[in-house]
């Protein structure tokens, strides 16, 4: 059968559509693969979209809902609450990005260093663990160790003398950033090693071979050889990074609390909460889809950047 | 090449500081486990216990006598079972056929899929999607909704199309179909990715959390991961103190963490060389 296709195809031209028919016969079968899964993006992540309308509805609030043009987002712009969450997400985000961003490429320059074999394979098999705990897991391990009453932290930090006095970490406004921004590194960044420790392997040794007969130390191969080897990978990672700004949401939701608001509540969190816990389902569409457009002008202007400087697309 | 002393001082304190890292993972986790196994008494006085003062199962039965944690366990499993089994079934046959080149339309999915990582509805409208299907407070809500990760597909994808050719179009000269080709010569070649892409899958159903909470009403119906949230958080964010001693509290995390940690060592072999497949390909 296939045969005969092909043969019919050669000998007579025929108009596109009955090419095109001849071709879905040929291939009838991985079309069939790909059906279910088109199915699945269209229901999951193309028909969603749909529901962007409410953004622009009362939905959620009355029982018969209208279309009140922009309202909700009216409300929105005036709404202290709004700026608090988009303050915050753009402070963590900043936070992430200074104190998080680096510790993945120490640790994959670290373990590079190893020069024993066994110890390099049970580094990496100790630090990859943390990034396949749930937040539940990670955030109450922390919730218990940083408890002011029988946290191991409090305790540790009050008998060597460093505390006078315990301190409520979890529920503390001024250290609660500090938590997140912390176990986010202690969750993820051993983990975030792996892409730079890729890079790194895949550095030709000729170049460091030629920088040790120049004379050239650790830190002066460090910097010639190893960093503008991954610097590629480093702008990358920086890019995706910036462009993730907004999602940030699972880790919050986990770990914050009523007296953590003030400097833990971002975007998606607040969307989260309006629209599923207080049923205003109009206004938090709202919410999404701000969040949504500011992430794909952020995600846009990275690919553009990332085009112009490193010559690749991020995308 | 002779290893100079500044050399081998910085190679000793590169050493300690991994060391360091390792133990800043593993101490919690150790004290985890060791709590767990701890008297209730010896739990109440230390609330971490590092050094085992005599181990014993107390909390692990207390845990597993309440129907409530029992049930969740079991509810976990089969969610995360089901929802991996359909995950690998959506991705692979796509990740398949999507790395085709006869495939009508090909650029136009692939183009398809890619723009799902930038345009996002948001949370509310993926909620209204699952309503309208009728699946809140269902156990489908946990599987369906969330069965395919588009990163997961592309790079299952990146490996496919990475295949020789030559191999395909043999078989195919053969008289093989085309779910031949693909169950009997393209997924047994493919197991380190596959392998690594069902940890990733496996990961993500066992610890979901925001999806259940959203999608499931009945508490009955909550998993292990909503039930260790409302133990450890819900007792201390109102001022009210739990009424579980740290060795009942940390018997239930080590159960949440266990099956993850249990495949983690048979499985990391894989996911790395994946991962790299992965991360090479950008």
């Amino acid at each position: 059968m296939p045969g005969k296709t092909l043969q019919s195809l050669q000998t007579q031209p025929t108009s596109k559509w009955q090419l095109f028919l001849k071709r879905f016969a040929k291939q009838k079968y991985i079309f069939m693969l790909v059906i279910p899964g088109v199915i699945w993006f269209i229901l999951f992540k193309y028909y969603p979209l749909r529901f962007i309308y409410n953004a622009f509805t009362n939905y959620g609030t009355v029982a018969h809902p209208r279309f009140t043009g922009l309202a909700n987002f009216q409300r929105l712009f005036l709404s202290p609450n709004f700026w608090r969450a988009f303050r915050n997400t753009l402070i963590l985000s900043f936070y992430n990005l200074i104190f998080y961003f680096p510790i993945p490429i120490i640790l994959a320059l670290s373990l590079n260093e190893l020069k024993n074999h066994f110890a390099k394979k049970a580094a990496q098999f100790v630090i990859y663990i943390p990034h396949f705990l749930s937040w539940v897991v990670v955030g109450g391990l922390f919730n218990m160790m940083l408890a002011p009453s029988d946290g191991i932290i409090n305790k540790v930090l009050v008998s060597t003398g460093i505390l006078s006095e315990p301190i409520y970490f979890m529920a503390s406004v001024k250290w609660f950033r500090t938590v997140l921004v912390g176990t986010e590194i202690w969750k993820s960044a051993g983990y975030g090693a792996v892409i730079y420790i890729a890079a790194i392997s895949s550095i030709d040794t000729q170049l460091y071979d030629a920088a040790a007969v120049d004379g050239a130390g650790y830190w002066a191969r460090t910097w010639h050889v190893t960093l503008p080897g991954i610097r590629n990978t480093i702008a990358t990672v920086l890019l995706l990074t910036l462009a993730r700004v907004m999602q940030m949401f699972e880790q919050i939701l986990v770990m914050y609390n009523s007296a953590v608001m003030d400097v833990a509540d971002v975007l998606r969190t607040f969307s989260y909460v309006e629209g599923l816990n207080r049923g205003n389902v109009g206004y938090a569409t709202a919410i999404g889809l701000f969040t949504s457009i500011v992430s794909v002008i952020l995600i846009l202007g990275c690919n553009i950047f990332s085009k112009k400087v490193l010559d690749e697309e991020i995308l | 090449m002779q290893v100079s002393k500044s050399r081998r001082v910085f190679l000793i304190v590169n050493a300690i500081f991994m060391l360091l890292v390792c133990l800043a993972i593993v101490l919690p986790l150790w004290m985890v486990v060791i709590t767990s196994l701890s008297s209730n008494e010896v739990a109440a006085a230390e609330g971490f216990v590092f050094i085992p003062k005599g181990l014993e199962w107390t909390s692990y039965q207390a845990v597993f006598s309440s129907s409530g944690y029992t049930g969740a366990f079991i509810r976990s499993i089969g969610v995360t079972v089901s929802a991996t089994a359909l995950s690998m079934a959506l991705t692979t046959t796509m990740a398949y056929a999507l790395a085709q080149r006869e495939l009508a339309f090909r650029k136009f999915f692939m183009n398809a899929v890619l723009l799902t990582m930038v345009v996002d509805g948001g949370i509310i409208p993926f909620y209204m999607v699952v309503k309208q299907l009728g699946m809140i407070d269902t156990y489908a809500s946990l599987i369906i909704p969330m069965a395919i990760t588009t990163y997961n597909l592309i790079l299952m994808r990146n490996f496919f199309q990475s295949l020789p050719e030559s191999l395909m179009e043999s078989a195919r000269l053969d008289g093989c179909s085309e779910i031949g080709i693909l169950c009997r010569i393209v997924l047994p070649i493919s197991v380190p990715i596959l392998a690594a892409i069902l940890l990733f899958y496996a990961v993500g159903h066992w610890n979901r959390y925001f999806e259940v909470i959203m999608f499931i009403n009945s508490s009955k119906k909550y998993t292990l991961q909503v039930l260790l949230r409302q133990l450890i958080f819900q007792s201390e964010g109102d001022g009210t103190y739990s009424v579980q001693v740290n060795n009942f509290k940390m018997a239930v995390m080590v159960i949440t963490m266990l099956p993850i940690l249990a495949l983690y060592p048979f499985i990391q072999k894989y996911f790395i060389s994946g991962l790299m497949l992965g991360s090479v390909k950008g």
